[in-house]
């Protein structure tokens, strides 16, 4: 009976010391995979003001909701249209953009609205000829008001029906980013 | 002494006198301790080649009839006595003699579980070396989906965990060679890393047995063991090879083994490779696997009082996941639904594995003393480590699909210390102690905030149990105590990142009476009741983020309390005649607290659009089921089989069903067997069906997508068993769809992207030499 106090004893102290040992802090990972932002850069052709509409979650998926600005563009004006995407929580800021640029095969935007006769056209292209959508024109016509959405596809098939015009239906494929803004015509 | 034999010449000439068809014999024995020679009663006696069984009467005698050769595999077990295995050969006025040895110098616990256990339980509850050759193309949750109450929870054709009467993940341990399996049991895509080959029986266990593994089970238990070495001077070995059309996979297995007290060895090794697999309408493109084991088992006999044993396992993995199964948003699953064929399918094979895919790789040693203070008593200790190194690879952007997105090691560190020894009055005390420390780390290369955390958990449990025979009674009687710290340390989502720490302690318990009733040497009913609590798991306390597989955010509660179950279960398994077995069981288990994902009203934005958010919470729930199972022999040649599974599961604090319960199903075989036809020495041959029920018990609003419809699959097997000189020839036909049914099961996660599997032709050969 002795012998097994002096056992159990032992178990309890030994236990003890173990248990009092902490889990090392874990390292923090470089968020490479993270897009923090997205900004759409409107410049108008000739004259006006240059209106950006941003996409910013700066802390990732969870914490902190995204900040979103909204968009005021003219009536009846074209805007020369350029992407920029950036992981913010890097330090320097990584600019994703060029990633893209690089996969352009693998990648295309998608933008669709619910502003009357807002339209945009693509104006750069893959090594297969096919869109890609980081310069891009948009167009305005009457006022009005209503949303645009620009999705972002990862592996789609690009040479699929429509895909090449900008209809998503059949690109298939992940997305990677996919960001509505409120926008105003006037 | 004499009276008895005299009872078993009297069953042998009423056996003789209702079946005197040729090649119908019925054995009769009767087993005895070896050194006092004791009857033994309620010993279970199985003849392996047949899965035939019986359970020792009152006066130490087994009858089992039907037996269509007279010369067999033999086993006979019983709690505390080494296993006999034998092949014996018997002519008709003749009975068996089978003498245990007291368990002396037996070190694998299985022999002792298996004691505990009634032949006709164990026919239902275990799967043993046959089956598992014929299902060896097969992961080991499929191979246990057939025994009654098992179905399987899938990710796609690679990735599958048992569900056991509906409880599975971190309610449902999965114990290797008696060593708590460890692993991200947490996801419901990660299967067990276990070769079912290396390990030649698979069964499932409940009630008070269960109570002495450590392991945060709710009352089931899965066990995976290697047999130990057979008792055989003179090298052998088995050797096997397998082919499978669907997904053209080609596997091979080599075992060789040699006894000797000094030293007995076994080494077991596995390869096996498959492509794309092939629902009935289309490829299933990125589903192939890889995988390759090898194992070492050794055995030392010291002295009489010592014996030492080491088992050494390497299991590792690539498993391919359906391409077009990696979505995006809550938009890509919608459109993912719509679709009959997935995305990316390709119209043509292929063996290639590409991103999303697993890397899985477990390593396991583990060393076992077992020590006997004399015939009766005996202490067993053991020390095992594991390492489980698991990395997830997603399609990425500039080739960094090579960097994994999910990257965990998990090592742990196991010792137990058990002891048995009769007490008070005939009383079987088992006693033990266990330490168990687990160290799961997040390696930061995969430039993603992690799922789950780094933690150290520590483990102490201890438990002891009661058994005795009493009259027609079989009594067990157990308890446990665990206690549990959690020692966390986790990734803020608020930036600057910071590191936020946790302590968690838990107790938790178990207290559990079972009891058999052997109303006749046919018959026996048995009835359990336990209690059980569970501590919450890291990850239902500090999940956070996105589950690529699931495509959702799934969050932890830190304010999460332990979950309490009760449970219930009454068997009854009963020979009614010599023609008829039957095998049933009702249970019912009510579970407070008892954690799952909910589905949060919330959708959270996020740049790459809108996620469902699911978060673990806390409700009253309730299971009860029921299986039936049963036995025909309408001829000497054919048996006929039948199968029926019910079960529910409801939220009871919200009065609504539980999610991913399995459907009912029920299953018809029938079954020829024919000795010495052409030149085959026996040959069996298997049609069998099995339908499967949509689950309806589900809201709509608690799925992406309605349940798929009932389904029925028809299979076929043919095997056939040639005895070359010393070498037994076993080869074997299976086709599993045979039909190429397309269809989609409800536990298999897929289902929201492609069908299941489409017709599979497996064809493979054994050699025993």
């Amino acid at each position: 009976m002795k012998s097994t106090s002096i056992y159990l004893a032992g178990l309890v102290i030994a236990f003890i010391a173990l248990t009092s040992c902490e889990k090392d802090d874990p390292i923090i990972p470089h968020e490479e995979e993270l897009i923090t932002s997205l900004i759409y850069t409107l410049s108008p052709v000739g004259v006006g003001e240059t209106v950006v509409l941003s996409f910013k979650d700066l802390d990732g998926d969870n914490g902190n909701s995204p900040i979103i600005s909204k968009g005021l563009l003219k009536a009846n004006t074209r805007y020369t249209g350029a992407m920029e995407l950036l992981n913010e929580l890097e330090e320097p800021v990584h600019n994703i953009t060029d990633e893209i640029l690089e996969e352009a095969e693998d990648h295309q935007f998608f933008f669709t609205s619910t502003v009357n006769d807002l339209q945009v056209l693509y104006s750069d292209s893959d090594m297969n000829g096919n869109p890609l959508g980081i310069k891009t024109q948009l167009a305005t016509q009457g006022e009005g008001t209503g949303v645009l959405k620009i999705i972002l596809r990862h592996e789609p098939d690009k040479f699929a029906d429509g895909v090449a015009d900008g209809d998503i239906t059949n690109a298939g494929g992940e997305t990677d980013i996919e960001v509505i803004f409120e926008i105003d015509v006037q | 002494m004499y009276s008895k034999f005299f009872l078993i010449f009297l069953f042998s000439l009423f056996a003789s006198s209702t079946v005197s068809q040729e090649c119908n014999h019925l054995i009769t024995g009767v087993v005895r301790d070896a050194q006092t020679g004791e009857e033994i009663p309620y010993a279970s006696v199985l003849i392996s080649e047949y899965s035939k069984g019986a359970v020792t009467n009152d006066a130490g005698i087994f009858v089992i009839s039907h037996v269509c050769d007279t010369s067999f595999t033999l086993t006979v077990s019983f709690l505390g006595y080494e296993v006999y295995e034998n092949l014996v050969s018997v002519s008709n006025d003749q009975s068996i003699v089978v003498e245990l040895i007291a368990d002396s110098k037996k070190i694998n616990d299985v022999t002792v579980t298996a004691g505990w256990l009634s032949a006709t339980e164990r026919l239902s509850q275990r799967i043993g070396d046959e089956q598992i050759q014929y299902d060896v193309n097969e992961s080991l949750a499929n191979m246990l989906e057939s025994l009654s109450g098992v179905s399987s929870l899938k990710s796609g054709g690679g990735i599958a965990k048992p569900v056991v009467q509906g409880l599975y993940g971190n309610r449902l341990p999965i114990l290797n060679n008696g060593v708590a399996q460890s692993g991200q049991q947490w996801g419901n895509d990660h299967s067990p890393e276990i070769d079912p080959i290396v390990a030649n029986t698979i069964s499932v266990i409940s009630g008070v047995h269960a109570m002495e593994y450590q392991g945060r089970s709710l009352g089931n238990m899965v066990l995976v063991e290697a047999k130990p070495i057979r008792r055989h001077h003179l090298l052998s070995g088995k050797a096997g090879y397998f082919f499978e059309s669907n997904g053209r996979g080609n596997g091979v297995n080599l075992a060789l083994q040699k006894y000797d007290p000094t030293l007995a060895w076994k080494v077991n090794g596995t390869l096996k490779k498959r492509g794309d697999q092939h629902a009935a309408d289309y490829y299933l493109t990125n589903t192939g696997i890889e995988e390759a084991n090898v194992a070492l088992q050794l055995e030392k006999v010291i002295n009489d009082r010592w014996s030492l044993d080491a088992m050494l396992s390497s299991f590792n993995t690539q498993i391919g996941v359906l391409r077009g199964s990696h979505i995006g948003n809550l938009t890509d699953l919608e459109e993912a639904l719509e679709r009959d064929v997935p995305f990316y399918t390709n119209d043509y094979f292929s063996y290639d594995i590409n991103a999303p895919r697993q890397t899985v790789a477990h390593h396991l040693v583990k060393l076992q003393a077992k020590y006997f203070k004399d015939d009766h008593t005996w202490v067993n200790i053991v020390y095992a480590t594991q390492l489980n190194n698991r990395k997830e690879y997603d399609v990425k952007r500039l080739g960094r699909s090579e960097v994994p997105s999910l990257s965990l090691q998990q090592f742990t560190h196991f010792i137990e210390a058990k002891y048995s020894r009769p007490v008070f009055n005939a009383w079987r005390l088992k006693t033990g102690l266990q330490f168990n420390f687990i160290d799961n780390s997040n390696d930061p290369e995969t430039g993603i905030l992690p799922l789950i955390p780094d933690y150290y958990s520590y483990e102490m449990g201890s438990f002891a149990t009661f058994s005795k025979h009493i009259k027609r009674w079989y009594l067990q009687i157990g308890g446990r105590y665990d206690y549990q710290m959690q020692n966390v340390a986790a990734i803020s989502n608020s930036i600057p990142r910071e590191i936020i720490r946790y302590n968690n302690h838990f107790h938790s318990y178990k207290i559990g009476i079972d009891s058999r009733y052997f109303t006749s040497s046919t018959t026996e009913i048995i009835g359990s009741l336990g209690i059980a609590s569970r501590n919450p798991e890291v990850n239902e306390f500090y999940s956070n983020g996105l589950h690529q597989g699931v495509g959702g955010i799934e969050e932890g509660d830190p304010d999460l309390v332990k979950e309490s179950a009760i449970k219930g279960s009454i068997s009854i398994n009963s020979a009614i005649s010599s023609k008829l077995q039957i095998e049933s069981s009702v249970y019912s288990q009510y579970i407070e607290d008892y954690i799952y994902l909910q589905p949060q009203d919330e959708i959270r934005l996020t740049i790459r659009g809108a996620f469902p958010v699911f978060k673990y919470e806390q409700a009253n729930a309730s299971i009860i089921g029921a299986d039936i199972m049963a036995h025909y022999h309408i001829s000497e040649n054919i048996k006929f089989s039948g199968q029926y599974s019910y079960l529910r599961g409801n939220n009871l604090s919200d009065d609504v069903p539980l999610i991913n319960m399995p459907s009912n199903s029920f299953s018809t075989s029938l079954r020829y067997t024919k000795e010495k036809i052409v030149f085959i020495d026996k040959l069996s041959l298997d049609i069998s069906q099995r339908y499967v029920y949509q689950q309806s018990h589900l809201l709509p609003e608690q799925d992406f997508t309605e349940p798929p419809e009932a389904y029925n699959l028809l299979g076929f097997q043919l095997t056939a068993q040639n005895q070359i000189k010393q070498m037994k020839v076993n080869s074997f036909i299976r086709v599993d769809n045979l039909l190429n049914v397309s269809y989609r099961d409800y536990l298999n996660r897929m289902r929201y992207f492609a069908d299941d599997l489409g017709m599979n032709v497996v064809i493979g050969l054994n050699l025993s030499f």
